[in-house]
């Protein structure tokens, strides 16, 4: 009996985390699948794209903030990769939450109120997809992926995640067209922009507090 | 509120454009269901179209590693009554135990019916060499492991036939059988030779997988203190 127990006991990795840790070599698509659904998924990213578009509405306008995002946590996500960088993800995620914070108090145009100006809205979503970028890095870094294929990997995975920004962004903007047609968008625009603050903060708190205990 | 001024009605999309595009995007989830995500997922492929990508794999090796935890799971619950320091007493496996482990003894197992007290004194005199092989069908992994007590040493080489395999080369204590610690992990790897000190009193050794197309065969040596080598599952 001795011998029996350990059997199956090597730690196994289940999910995609499980998968990477199982493959080598160049696989393109399957890593833009999963960059794909890191981005549908990520309710972080989400509710930072969500702010970004909620008072755009020319698609050209649109065209230009999700491409300064796009272009931040490209930039980050690769060189953070390739460098190795090694920050906590919870400290990332945190900031991320404030991303969300901030843009919810410019929907609601407290800088205005508060200080008296506007802060740069294109550079500010540049520079939170900057911090995005970081946290996409930090977690490809803890999936594991094999050294070898690497970087046709990683470029596969950032095309993904444009893919899965564009899929997500295509549902928002049709259920934000219907909400934008009623009368009552007005009415709940503030309440919403405060909702998505709400989400913010818990991110923020919740992404702290694991930085501190764990 | 900011960041642009308020649209005049006229420039916000009409309900036919919503429609539209409402229709558009039930119609690109959908294809996008079954081409891409229930390939990745759970290596489910009604069209095909998963396979030639490359995602079905993805979903297959998902529903693997899924299973392999599930029996994992299952393992924990009913062996923990039997598990803690009892060798040598096949008649105390449960009938889950048996079918889960379908254990092949390589190496005659002397010390399985000593009692652990003697086990050190054995060790002393024993210095083993085996010379074995296991084969692997594409997916299969495999678990040969000796038995050995705290800092006894072993060196070992193996190398593959075939193609490459992934492993991890670990162990595990007979009080805690399921606290792995690993001694080193490497994938897409041809060979592989060192020495394995026990860090404690347990079985150690190697797990193999064949993650490639074909068939490989995966030839051990190891010379050392260690009572025996057995190959799981």
């Amino acid at each position: 009996m001795a011998f029996g127990a350990d059997a199956h006991a090597h730690g196994v990795a289940e999910g995609d985390k499980g998968y990477i840790q199982e493959i080598t070599g160049i696989h393109l698509l399957p890593f833009m699948y999963l960059g794909a659904k890191h981005m549908v998924t990520g309710y972080d990213h989400l509710l930072f794209l969500f702010g970004v578009i909620f008072f755009l509405y020319r698609p050209s306008h649109i065209g230009i903030y999700v491409s300064l995002f796009a272009i931040g946590h490209s930039t980050t996500l690769l060189l953070g990769v390739i460098f190795d960088t090694n920050v906590s993800s919870y400290l990332i995620d945190a900031i991320i939450g404030l991303s969300v914070v901030y843009k919810a108090l410019d929907n609601l145009g407290a800088y205005q109120r508060w200080f008296g100006f506007q802060p740069n809205t294109k550079l500010a979503t540049l520079v939170f997809g900057l911090f995005h970028g970081f946290g996409l890095a930090t977690k490809i870094r803890e999936f594991d992926i094999a050294p070898d294929g690497l970087i046709p990997n990683l470029l596969a995975f950032n095309v993904g995640v444009e893919v899965g920004q564009l899929l997500a962004l295509a549902a928002i903007l049709i259920l934000m067209g219907y909400w934008r047609r009623t009368d009552s968008f007005w009415r709940h625009a503030y309440t919403a922009n405060v909702a998505m603050m709400t989400a913010g903060f818990m991110l923020t708190g919740y992404q702290l507090t694991g930085w501190f205990v764990i | 509120m900011y960041n642009t001024d308020i649209p005049s009605r006229a420039e916000l999309p009409s309900s036919a454009q919503l429609v539209r595009s409402t229709l558009i995007a039930a119609t690109t989830a959908a294809a996008l269901l079954v081409t891409t995500i229930l390939p990745a997922e759970y290596g489910i492929d009604p069209t095909g179209i998963g396979r030639v990508l490359g995602l079905t794999q993805m979903g297959e090796i998902k529903a693997q590693l899924a299973e392999e935890a599930e029996q994992d799971r299952l393992f924990d619950q009913g062996g923990t009554p039997a598990a803690p320091q009892a060798p040598a007493a096949p008649d105390q496996r449960s009938s889950l135990m048996d079918t889960l482990l379908a254990q092949i003894v390589i190496a005659p197992a002397s010390a399985e019916t000593l009692p652990a007290a003697t086990l050190p004194a054995q060790v002393a005199q024993a210095g083993r060499t085996d010379e074995t092989s296991v084969t692997l069908a594409p997916g299969e992994g495999v678990e040969v492991k000796m038995e050995m007590r705290k800092g006894a040493q072993a060196t070992y080489s193996w190398k593959t036939e075939g193609g490459v395999v992934n492993h991890d080369t670990h162990g595990e204590p007979y009080d805690a059988p399921n606290k792995t610690h690993s001694y080193s992990k490497g994938r897409g790897v041809a060979s592989d030779q060192g020495t394995l000190q026990a860090a404690f009193d347990g079985n150690h050794g190697w797990f193999w997988r064949n993650r490639g197309d074909g068939t490989v065969t995966v030839t051990l040596s190891t010379s050392g203190d260690y009572e025996n080598l057995k190959r799981k599952k």
